[in-house]
């Protein structure tokens, strides 16, 4: 990934220093004949096309937005309600995802969407566990799978 | 199974930088605007804290190790060196000069020794701070 950016900065590098210009006009040229030429010679890497990544983690932003606008539309509904009946509830939540920085984006993902809440990570070698409180589970597993078809498969997605 | 930190510590590598980049501008924009020395270094002991907050002390004493008496006593030097820079010229204690200069990559800058007054002010809060919290922190 780092790689093939820092190859790409030096393919538009060069295309600069051979067009004896050196204005934004043309580096961007250079950047995207570099991101031609990658894209050409992708199966060399040990690791994947980096756009592939790139439109990953904004794809990520965008489900975050999404999530975002819907959860508060449903935390608005309950908070509106003449009567309270919701089920607040605290499940556990065992991720797949090992990495320090994606249990952390996970888990702020998760606490920035209204109605769920990271309480705790417990962790050992093998697992990792994050406890979750939200304003409203009827159905414990149906949340998880929830979280697990958006947040966890994005995250997945860009650290691939 | 054990609860661990790893969210406050992965964010607090993050903030750790931005927060000494906001000091390090507050440090710069105290001529011209709200900031200087010593707001500077509170911030910058306030990202330390951070870091303390999230790991030990022996972690971040491995980390950054400095003795903070020393960077007082540093900090206090550079002011006092910079107030009698003054009788050297013949001028009165405490007289400040500044010039313009031309700088690589800054371009046209005005440089004022009273930066260097307030670097030392910025030492001085910074060790004080740390002092103070690391004391009280270690005293079981």
């Amino acid at each position: 990934m780092a790689f093939q950016i820092l190859l790409n900065l030096f393919i538009a590098f060069v295309w600069m220093f051979l067009k004896v210009s050196y204005d934004p006009g043309t580096f961007i040229i250079g950047y995207l004949m570099g991101l031609g030429m990658l894209f050409v010679v992708r199966r060399y890497f040990r690791s994947r096309f980096y756009l592939g990544k790139v439109w990953a983690a904004i794809y990520l932003v965008l489900l975050f937005f999404k999530e975002l606008i819907l959860s508060n539309i449903n935390v608005l509904k309950i908070v509106l309600q003449p009567k309270l009946d919701f089920q607040p509830g605290i499940f556990e939540y065992k991720t797949i995802l090992t990495k320090d920085w994606e249990i952390t984006l996970l888990s702020n993902l998760i606490t920035l969407t209204p109605g769920t809440l990271v309480v705790d990570v417990l962790e050992n070698e093998k697992e990792k566990i994050l406890y979750i409180h939200a304003i409203h589970v009827p159905d414990a597993h149906e949340a998880i799978d929830g979280i697990k078809n958006t947040f966890e498969k994005a995250i997945m997605e860009v650290s691939r | 199974m054990k609860s661990s930190d790893v969210i406050l510590q992965t964010t607090s590598k993050i903030v750790f930088f931005v927060i000494l980049l906001f000091a390090i501008h507050l440090f710069f924009e105290g001529h011209y605007r709200p900031g200087g020395g010593f707001v500077g270094g509170l911030v910058t002991a306030g990202a330390i804290v951070l870091f303390l907050l999230a790991f030990d002390i022996k972690t971040v004493s491995i980390l950054l190790p400095f003795d903070y008496k020393w960077v007082t006593a540093i900090g206090l030097l550079i002011s006092i060196l910079t107030a009698a820079g003054s009788i050297v010229f013949n001028v009165p204690f405490f007289t400040h000069t500044y010039d313009h200069f031309h700088l690589p990559l800054i371009g046209e800058t005005s440089l004022h020794t009273a930066a260097l007054f307030d670097l030392g002010v910025y030492l001085v809060v910074v060790g004080v701070t740390m002092t103070i919290i690391q004391t009280i922190g270690e005293s079981e």
